[in-house]
């Protein structure tokens, strides 16, 4: 009986950690390769989830849809929402340089959540959608989870070797290239722009991939799953432990915080039950510590990239 | 993949290496907002369902003399942590039935993922959009808090009735703030009032003076603020007083909090009413505050009766079900269906004895009767209260 539990809280951890490692992977393209500092996540993040919300969910007045399509619609559609809204957004931010940009994309994924939440006929605002429904949720729980985690983990596995194999490309030899040294990159004669706005669009799209996983995974999305806090800054935690340029290291970083993040509860929870309400800030502060020593004496995260770049990394993470 | 496998590798055996002890005791989940938006409201609202089950403790335990314990989870007011939360108290603690998520988001992806899907039976002290109603929950999902369409409802004909036809409503772009305030419309407008200004505001800014003249040109001299008053609704309605935009100011009842009394004085919010939900008639709220009072507590810190009333209810449950997790859900509408021997707050011994007997009881509880329509709903009852010293004393009862 105990061992079940267990099994259970691991299958679940494991669904949430391959969800969020989808939004790494996506960051680990923009970041890691290309060096476009994206502090929008939340934003592709969510229009991944609503889209696919309303692409699938059963017809409700008062907003726009439900159209009741197949699940596999709801999530192609909505990488290509992600991949549509990133290519304006894309093509007019892309032009600034790191710092800026990441003001740009904070501002556009904070205008997408308000309005997220905001209009009525779009999102059902504040409230949410419900009813959205989850490939194999009929199942008794453990199946259902089971069921849940093998369509995720093959969805990550899929995207995994993807990305790698794109990146193993001349392509993402061309990405690194124009990460490291634009200038050069521009006289071997690469269109830069182009090259850092398809990062851009890839990128996000794998991100919208994750928001709709995360929507079908508990058959409903609020305007709360989408703060900045836990859909963005958490991401870039994860990659910048794990390793940014290094996709191994953008999933197991993902593991780690995911994992320390949850079990600290359960450490905490050994507290004498007069402090059960203090100890969850503890634990958060020793999240917070736990960061602040890898960064001090790992700054280029547990697997680094491979090749010779280290120094250059550490240095724009700084 | 290695990862994946090492991930969960490190997760089984951590999580074995830290499993709690023995498992005589009876557990229930305390599931709120510890950290994340609603930090300053969590404390007391745990505080309170854990009085309860003190009480349980202390007058015999639960079932066979074993103890009721209370596990703490962290939902932080969103689906990413009220899920973790939710399957940490399932599947580790083995818990029997659950208090909590506080905040909607949570409750809702908590309950479709983890505690639906599971059969435990989940008690919200304070999620309040109207969403929650409509879950296909094989009814285990219940709430003690009404949804905010009764609330909203109720203002409005209580305004109507009191003569105020035209008022200016602005509400915190949330589901609480949301669901309260279109209720509110469309009841007061159904009903032949007027409003002038109808606007969301985001939470925590410091100043929302334009909004307020924007609100204050449809020319109402009375505004309705649906917020919390220990955040924006109190910089909200210190801007209105200060600046003259409005008379009257009617809030709901996250917005009967101290932090108004404190900061504004009571002198100046003599215009200033408030509905909240109120025991019905019984002294079932008097027993609860000095029993909270007694262990430190705010008995009028907002969500404390029902959090204390979702906790109680689900031990009587759980007596009363024998302990058989699948049941838990039909007993508890069978301890509080209007019919049987009345149960106040804190009378466990009572109760006890009443449910080895055999006799049917009614919890009576501190923020009203629970007795559950069937999508597991309360109806509340409210009363306004004005300023009064320092606290809120009742004007009149409101239906």
């Amino acid at each position: 009986m105990e061992w079940i539990g267990l099994a259970n809280y691991a299958v679940f951890m494991a669904i949430f950690i391959c969800i969020y490692a989808l939004l790494s992977l996506g960051l680990n393209i923009q970041w890691g390769f290309t060096g476009l500092f994206n502090a929008g996540i939340a934003g592709f993040f969510a229009v991944g989830a609503y889209t696919s919300a309303i692409l699938t969910s059963p017809a409700v007045e008062g907003r726009l849809g439900g159209f009741d399509l197949p699940v596999p619609v709801g999530w192609i559609g909505a990488m290509l929402a992600a991949a549509l809204i990133a290519w304006p957004i894309g093509k007019i931010c892309l032009r600034f340089r790191s710092d800026y940009l990441a003001i740009a994309t904070i501002g556009v994924a904070e205008i997408i959540r308000l309005v997220i939440k905001s209009e009525d006929w779009l999102t059902n605002s504040a409230r949410g959608i419900t009813d959205i429904p989850r490939p194999f949720g009929d199942l008794p729980y453990v199946y259902s989870q089971l069921a849940y985690l093998a369509i995720v983990a093959g969805v990550l596995l899929v995207a995994y070797l993807m990305v790698e194999r794109q990146i193993a490309a001349p392509w993402g030899r061309m990405m690194r290239a124009i990460r490291d040294n634009e200038d050069a990159a521009r006289a071997m004669g690469k269109d830069v722009p182009f090259r850092r706005l398809e990062a851009f669009i890839f990128g996000s799209a794998l991100m919208g991939l994750g928001g709709a996983l995360f929507a079908h995974f508990n058959r409903t999305i609020t305007p709360e799953a989408i703060d900045p806090m836990i859909a963005t800054f958490l991401v870039w935690i994860m990659l910048i432990l794990g390793g940014s340029g290094n996709n191994r290291g953008a999933i197991l970083g993902v593991a780690v915080v995911w994992i320390i993040w949850s079990m600290s509860e359960i450490v905490t929870d050994q507290l004498p039950h007069e402090y059960a309400v203090k100890a969850k800030y503890m634990r958060v502060f020793l999240i917070g510590l736990m960061l602040q020593l890898v960064l001090r004496f790992r700054p280029e995260g547990l697997l680094p990239e491979p090749q010779g770049t280290r120094e250059e990394v550490s240095e724009k993470s700084k | 993949m290695n990862k994946f496998r090492t991930a969960l590798a490190a997760t089984l055996l951590g999580a074995t290496a830290m499993a709690a002890p023995a498992q005589a005791d009876v557990k229930i989940g305390l599931l709120g907002g510890v950290s994340g938006p609603i930090a300053a409201m969590a404390p007391a609202m745990i505080d309170s369902a854990r009085l309860a089950v003190q009480q349980v403790n202390d007058n015999g335990g639960i079932l066979d003399g074993e103890q009721l314990v209370a596990v703490v989870g962290d939902s932080a007011c969103n689906p990413q942590n009220g899920t973790d939360a939710a399957t940490k108290a399932v599947n580790i603690e083995n818990v029997i039935g659950i208090v909590g998520p506080h905040c909607s988001g949570a409750v809702l992806a908590a309950t479709n993922s983890v505690t639906i899907p599971a059969g435990v039976t989940v008690i919200t002290p304070s999620g309040t959009s109207p969403e929650i109603s409509g879950l296909n929950d094989n009814d285990t999902v219940f709430r003690t808090v009404p949804s905010d369409d009764f609330q909203g409802r109720a203002l409005a004909r209580t305004l109507l009735l009191r003569g105020t036809a035209k008022v200016a409503v602005a509400y915190l772009n949330n589901d609480y703030g949301k669901g309260l305030a279109e209720a509110f419309r469309s009841e007061f407008e159904g009903n032949g009032g007027e409003i002038a200004g109808f606007a969301a505001h985001e939470g925590e800014k410091a100043s929302y003076r334009s909004n307020l003249a924007e609100l204050a040109s449809g020319g109402a001299d009375t505004l309705v603020i649906f917020d919390y008053g220990d955040g924006s609704g109190l910089t909200m309605l210190r801007q209105a007083l200060e600046n003259g935009f409005f008379e009257n100011f009617v809030g709901g009842d996250g917005m009967k909090s101290d932090a108004p009394i404190k900061e504004l004085g009571a002198e100046n919010l003599t215009t200033f009413l408030s509905s909240a939900p109120v025991g019905e008639k019984s002294d079932s709220l008097e027993m609860f505050s000095k029993a909270f009072a007694d262990v430190g507590g705010d008995p009028s810190a907002i969500f404390a009766t029902t959090s204390y009333d979702a906790a109680f209810m689900l031990a009587l449950a759980i007596e009363k079900a024998g302990g058989d997790k699948a049941k838990v859900s039909a007993a508890l509408r069978e301890i509080s269906n209007g019919e049987g021997e009345p149960i106040r707050a804190g009378e466990w011994a009572k109760a006890k004895e009443l449910i080895a007997a055999g006799t049917a009881i009614d919890y009576k509880g501190a923020a009203g009767d629970h007795n559950f329509d069937d999508k597991g709903d309360v109806p509340g009852t409210y009363a306004l209260f004005k300023v009064s010293g320092d606290g809120f004393e009742v004007v009149s009862e409101i239906q």
